[in-house]
């Protein structure tokens, strides 16, 4: 039998209590750990979205979503196909490429998935990432030079050198390399996919994006899987970049007036400070945790204290001294700390990585780093929660165990 | 002599004004007595037992137990002095509800840096001292009124006190029982030496001791001492 024992003996014989102790710190950091999560992938995605992204324009519908680019054709309201042809007619110049998409959320064996139609020598042209993934036939070249005003529109020109796809059969399709491990297939396999068997004819290298979890196929066919006839979610389009100084988007909104119509570097800035403000909310939760969390651990140690006012005054006429007093406490509290930073941490990134592709577009992993912070967090203020209960502790009299006579 | 009180004093305020609760208080105790304090309900029993462990400060007077000044001494002295010389039995047994008889022995060690095994062995053997290393695993509500205070007299000894500091003990018990807890009590003065202070308003309880002390109004009104032979049938009766 020792003081840490004794901690020990008391906290199990009132474990039923830690639950309402511990709620208000536990989804606290939870919160912080959730939102820190997401919003690290989504500095880490904006990186990747600025060294990688092939195409600089992106033509979606008006009701669309751009908070970010790499998830907004999900599920996004439709426009005609024939919009293609509608530039592609036009007298604009500087347009160099274009890829229009049709993307939807699709569901195999109980598990979540991206499917995009694509137009393949349009669509794979435009993403350099996938250069090294076999499938491309003649380089094509971005036809602007290098430019520093281009670096400021959110994108290098050094990376708009392009491979296109020669052909994509209507039953081919490629996976994202997630996609391929979750689905266990590899490439000249089959999978069935609402319905439709289709060929593996790649699997795509990783890129650290939602693209990871897509299922590419013909547009066309997934046109026709989904029976969206004739419709797209997106055109993405390489344009010149002096094109686009020029007023190339002006131009494109004139002739596709009922779409929206964005530039990469637009949809990386509402994404910069979509994160910026992701981290101010983390930063509210961190003060709002401090006082309720604070406040909760407290009013569960002073009650606890209040229960067992017998028990104390026990210990002190058996000579446990006012320090041995507060250290039970502390520990006690600082135990609570530990299991609302860690319980905390676990549900946080729990939630993060299950909302975090369904909301967010984004894959999120766990980040062991966070639990030192969520540890650190809730430590501290579980421990400053509990030093007013410790303090009167202390002061309580033994002589309730005694009876006057 | 173990224990010295000299003109010891105690004062409460209150809203009718100051209340004396002991009064020109004046006694010795020697090592090994058996002392018993007896007195009516508010005469001061409990008080004067509470300011010789330290627990209320006096207002004024001497209490020196050895060369160490109770009177005077810091929250941490009394502290240590309760924690190195004094055990306590008490009518309410205080036993901690969580803890195993063998655990609420070895409570007053926890704050002691001793080897683990030396604790436990030094808890088992005053179990086995009152009769109850049977039920070394039982909790307290698991113990009848009787053994509950035997595992109190055990944990009261476990520190190896030079005092023990007895509270109504037989307070809760019926007359047999109490005959049992008063005998324990007895054979731990006489084969240990430990020199016992035990409140009582029982008289037949208070013939247990070597000197009773009689508290009338927080003042000391009679000191007897005498050779005590008590048994069983004497106290039931």
């Amino acid at each position: 039998m020792n003081v840490q024992k004794l901690v020990w003996l008391e906290f199990k014989q009132h474990k039923s209590q830690l639950i309402s102790g511990l709620l208000a710190i536990t989804l606290g950091i939870a919160v912080i750990v959730g939102i820190r999560s997401i919003s690290v992938v989504s500095e880490k995605a904006v990186a990747i979205n600025l060294d990688n992204l092939g195409a600089n324009i992106l033509v979606l519908p008006q009701a669309s979503n751009v908070d970010n680019y790499y998830s907004a054709d999900i599920d996004a309201p439709t426009f005609p196909e024939e919009y293609v042809e509608r530039i592609a007619t036009s007298t604009i110049a500087g347009v160099d490429n274009m890829s229009p998409k049709l993307t939807r959320r699709i569901t195999i064996n109980g598990q979540k998935y991206v499917l995009t139609g694509i137009l393949p020598k349009n669509e794979l042209a435009s993403k350099p990432i996938w250069q090294n993934s076999g499938l491309f036939g003649a380089e094509l070249q971005a036809s602007c030079g290098e430019s520093p005003v281009n670096e400021d529109l959110g994108y290098k020109d050094e990376k708009l050198q392009r491979k296109s796809v020669d052909s994509l059969a209507m039953d081919d399709c490629m996976m994202g390399s997630s996609a391929a491990q979750r689905l266990t297939a590899k490439e000249g396999e089959s999978v069935v996919i609402e319905g439709k068997t289709f060929k593996v004819a790649k699997v795509l290298s990783e890129t650290g994006t939602i693209d990871d979890d897509r299922i590419f196929a013909h547009l066309h066919a997934v046109q026709d899987l989904l029976g969206i006839k004739d419709q797209v979610s997106a055109i993405e389009i390489m344009g010149c970049c002096n094109a686009i100084s020029d007023g190339l988007l002006g131009k494109l909104r004139n002739i596709l007036p009922d779409t929206r119509i964005t530039t990469i570097g637009q949809i990386v800035s509402t994404q910069i400070q979509t994160n910026k403000m992701m981290n101010k909310v983390s930063f509210v939760f961190l003060i709002i945790i401090i006082f309720v969390g604070g406040i909760s651990i407290g009013n569960f140690m002073w009650a606890n204290v209040n229960e067992r006012r017998k028990e104390i005054g026990m210990f002190r006429m058996i000579g446990f001294s006012k320090t041995i007093i507060y250290q039970m406490l502390l520990a006690k509290a600082f135990i609570l700390g530990i299991l609302g930073g860690v319980i905390g941490y676990i549900i946080g990134t729990a939630a993060a990585m299950w909302l975090g592709p369904e909301f967010a577009g984004l894959t999120v992993n766990a980040i062991p780093a966070l639990i030192f912070i969520s540890l650190l967090i809730s430590i501290a203020v579980s421990l400053i929660g509990a030093i007013i209960p410790a303090y009167l502790a202390g002061k309580i009299d033994p002589f309730n165990n005694m009876q006057e006579g | 002599m173990i224990l010295r009180v000299v003109s010891l004093n105690k004062k409460y305020q209150h809203i009718d004004g100051e209340v004396d609760a002991l009064k020109d208080v004046n006694f010795d105790v020697n090592q090994g007595d058996f002392v018993t304090i007896t007195g009516s309900s508010g005469s001061g029993k409990t008080t004067l037992l509470l300011t010789l462990a330290g627990l209320i400060k006096s207002t004024s007077g001497i209490i020196l137990f050895k060369d160490f000044r109770i009177d005077k001494a810091t929250d941490g002295q009394l502290s240590a002095f309760r924690k190195n010389n004094v055990g306590f039995v008490m009518q309410s047994f205080a036993l901690i509800p969580y803890l195993t008889a063998i655990e609420n022995v070895m409570l007053p060690l926890a704050i002691f840096n001793r080897p683990k095994a030396q604790k436990y062995n030094a808890a088992l053997e005053l179990l086995q001292l009152v009769g109850l290393d049977n039920r070394k695993n039982h909790l307290p509500k698991e113990l009848s009124a009787g053994q509950q205070q035997r595992v109190a007299i055990a944990r009261a000894l476990v520190n190896n006190p030079s005092l023990i500091l007895a509270d109504e003990p037989t307070g809760n018990l019926d007359p047999s029982l109490s005959a049992d807890i008063l005998n324990l009590l007895k054979k731990i003065n006489r084969e240990k030496k430990v020199t016992m202070l035990m409140v009582t308003h029982s008289p037949a309880a208070a013939e247990f001791g070597n000197t009773r002390i009689h508290l009338q109004n927080g003042r000391i009104d009679n000191i007897f001492s005498k050779e005590i032979k008590m048994n069983l049938e004497a106290v039931i009766n």
